[in-house]
């Protein structure tokens, strides 16, 4: 039976104090489940707006790129074939291939008002700005399944994605749009004169600066703080700016739900050879594996600081009641009960209620996670104009692990208190008054 | 034929800050199964430090403790614990009932938290066989704040008696009860050990327990004063 239903009913003997000592497990355990949503979700929202919306899973470069990808990237460039996509593409894990280059330009807007007909010089506030952004070429076709929250970022921006793979077209960031007083073109509509387009100047592989006119399709609403010179234009475009005619620098991977990340890439960079490298995400961005480390640090403190102070609550509930029962514990020494009975007996009491504690606010944390997950926290990122809905989530392992570790720390809390009762000498248990 | 309960030379000592405190002071004690025995002594005698340790709650200081054939003055905690399950059974003056428990379950307690708990339909068929001997029968389902203070009594008896033990130790069994009720479980005793031979020893100031004894003891001062007074 016996000494789980002794234990049982001696928790619902005093329980007023059970109930107490239960809610503070339950609030515990509770936040425990809830802040970890809140910090997954959180890190999901990184991973979208970095991973789904600027890299992909993986990005293949040429040997050497991201070493120098401060000095000139351009020449590590390589052949875009169908042979070499169909080649990345057949490697088991990876869902889509999106050709890219990534390049530094200066974008060039066109003068406010037209030249004064005397010869003289435009005031200075009617003239064109000039301004140096990074820009990513690719094909919007293809790049939408490896980075679709760029689209989503173009609906909370203004305008309309790239139209094709070779449209002389750019989007640019939205604050930035603004501040040069970039005119935006809407598709479908009459071209302006090329004096009224952007000019795109950038300087190709040997350094010589050569320069297109695009129109403006569209902005890009920030989703970072760091965003605000980017701009993205069409691949064919680009190749054609930087002399790079079926020459990319990148290509971004996405992959199939639940492939492994760093065992993908090792399979494409095995299917690749050694003239290219490959880097996931995370390698390309430490600054958000960092995060997600110091995440996971300061969580692991407070989930600690949670627990010890719940099951402090704990080990003084046992305490309390090992004194009322000093009698009673020298009735059961006294009809034969064993030391490691008493002990097992108060432990019993603390799984029992470690169990209960855990698993109700294990249960409600999930439920408010599920639920906050259903409808989303509007929690925008710190300076980022996009409006990031934040949606909590935790896996049914963590909520099973947050009942075990309440269960499992309940039980190390009343092993103090059932060490003591255990220690009780019969004679004078008996004499308790 | 060997004695019950062997006392030789026990002592009892205890530390009082700076003070050592001689409870016992060399007692010498023969019972034979099947006694009816009351250890008597004002407070402070040594009565209860004597029970105690004839119980294997205490142990003595000094001298030799055997109990049905078996030297039990230097067993372990354990040890200890299984002999008095095995072979003592306690009636408390507090009665000392597991308020959790009802009145079957509280019976049955000793046998339950054995090493080898026995089959428990066979144990509770033994539980209701003594509760209808101490009158409890419809009471097996209440709790003890549910019983009066001769009901709880009577529990505590089944209790005792439920392990078979070779000696049923009460320490001032009736001193909680009215004169009627205190009657009353003396009579269940006294007919436990004419009809199934239990070995009965108390500690009592109650005269009608000694009255009813077939043997009285006298302690004072750590000392037994009569070796035996036989009724």
């Amino acid at each position: 039976m016996a000494l789980l239903k002794l234990a049982v009913r001696n928790l619902l003997r005093n329980r007023r104090r059970t109930v107490i000592t239960l809610v503070a497990l339950v609030a515990g355990v509770g936040a425990m489940v809830a802040i970890k949503g809140f910090i997954l979700g959180q890190r999901r929202q990184i991973l979208e707006n970095q991973m789904r919306g600027t890299l992909g899973a993986l990005q293949v470069h040429k040997k050497g790129y991201v070493e120098n990808v401060l000095g000139s990237p351009l020449t590590l460039d390589f052949a875009d074939t169908p042979e070499l996509r169909a080649k990345v593409a057949a490697v088991k894990g990876v869902k889509a291939v999106s050709p890219r280059i990534e390049f530094g330009a200066q974008v060039s807007t066109p003068d406010k008002k037209p030249a004064p007909e005397d010869g003289s010089d435009l005031p200075e506030a009617d003239r064109g700005a000039t301004s140096f952004l990074m820009m990513t070429a690719f094909d919007p076709a293809l790049e939408q399944v490896v980075t679709p929250q760029r689209w989503e970022w173009v609906q909370w921006g203004r305008g309309q994605m790239l139209e094709s793979g070779t449209a002389e077209q750019v989007l640019l960031n939205d604050d930035f749009a603004k501040g040069v007083e970039v005119p935006l073109w809407k598709a479908g509509t009459a071209l302006p004169p090329l004096e009224q387009r952007l000019a795109i100047l950038a300087p190709d592989r040997d350094s010589s600066l050569n320069g297109v006119n695009v129109v403006m399709v569209g902005t890009l609403a920030s989703a970072t703080p760091n965003d605000r010179r980017v701009g993205v234009m069409s691949l064919g475009a680009a190749q054609t700016l930087l002399r790079m005619e079926g020459r990319v620098t990148e290509y971004g991977l996405d992959l199939v739900e639940g492939a492994p990340l760093e065992a993908t890439r090792d399979a494409v960079a095995a299917a690749l050879g050694p003239d290219f490298e490959v880097h996931t995400w995370e390698q390309r961005i430490p600054f958000v594996k960092d995060i997600v480390e110091t995440q996971d640090f300061v969580f692991g403190i407070v989930s600690s600081i949670f627990l010890f102070v719940v099951l402090l609550g704990v080990v003084n509930a046992m305490l309390m009641s090992v004194l009322e029962r000093v009698r009673e514990i020298g009735t059961m020494l006294a009809v034969g009960m064993r030391r490691r009975q008493i002990v097992s007996l108060f432990i019993g009491e603390g799984i029992v209620l470690g169990l209960i504690g855990g698993s109700i606010g294990a249960l409600l944390g999930f439920a408010w996670v599920s639920y906050m997950n259903a409808h989303g926290i509007s929690i925008p990122a710190p300076g980022a104009k996009v409006p990031s809905l934040l949606r909590p989530s935790v896996d049914l392992l963590f909520v099973g692990r947050a009942i075990l570790q309440a269960t499992a720390g309940a039980a190390l809390a009343s092993l103090w208190p059932a060490w003591r009762a255990s220690r009780l000498r019969p004679v004078e248990a008996l004499a308790h008054t | 034929m060997a004695h019950l309960i062997e006392l030789s030379g026990i002592k009892k000592s205890y530390q009082l800050g700076m003070t050592e405190v001689v409870a016992l002071r060399g007692v010498d004690l023969f019972i034979d199964v099947g006694e009816f025995t009351v250890v008597t002594g004002p407070s402070g005698s040594g009565k209860t430090t004597l029970l105690n340790i004839i119980g294997c709650l205490d142990r003595a200081s000094g001298g030799k403790y055997v109990l049905d054939g078996i030297d039990v003055s230097n067993k372990d905690f354990d040890d200890l614990a299984d002999v008095r399950n095995q072979k003592i059974g306690f009636i408390f003056q507090n009665f000392n009932l597991i308020p959790v428990l009802n009145v079957a379950e509280n019976i049955e307690f000793p046998c339950a938290v054995r090493q080898n708990p026995e089959e428990a339909g066979a144990l509770r068929a033994r539980v209701e066989k003594l509760a209808e001997a101490v009158g409890l029968k419809e009471y097996l389902h209440h709790k003890p704040d549910e019983l009066s203070g001769g009901q709880r009594q009577r529990v505590a008896i089944a209790r005792a008696l439920i392990t078979t033990p070779r000696l049923v130790l009460a320490d001032e069994p009736t001193a909680n009860l009215d004169s009627k009720t205190s009657e009353q479980i003396i009579d269940l005793m006294l007919e436990l050990n004419r009809n199934q031979g239990v070995t009965f020893l108390f500690s009592t100031h109650d005269p009608r327990v000694v009255q009813h004894a077939r043997r009285a003891l006298q302690i004072r001062d750590g000392q037994m004063v009569d070796g035996a007074l036989a009724h």
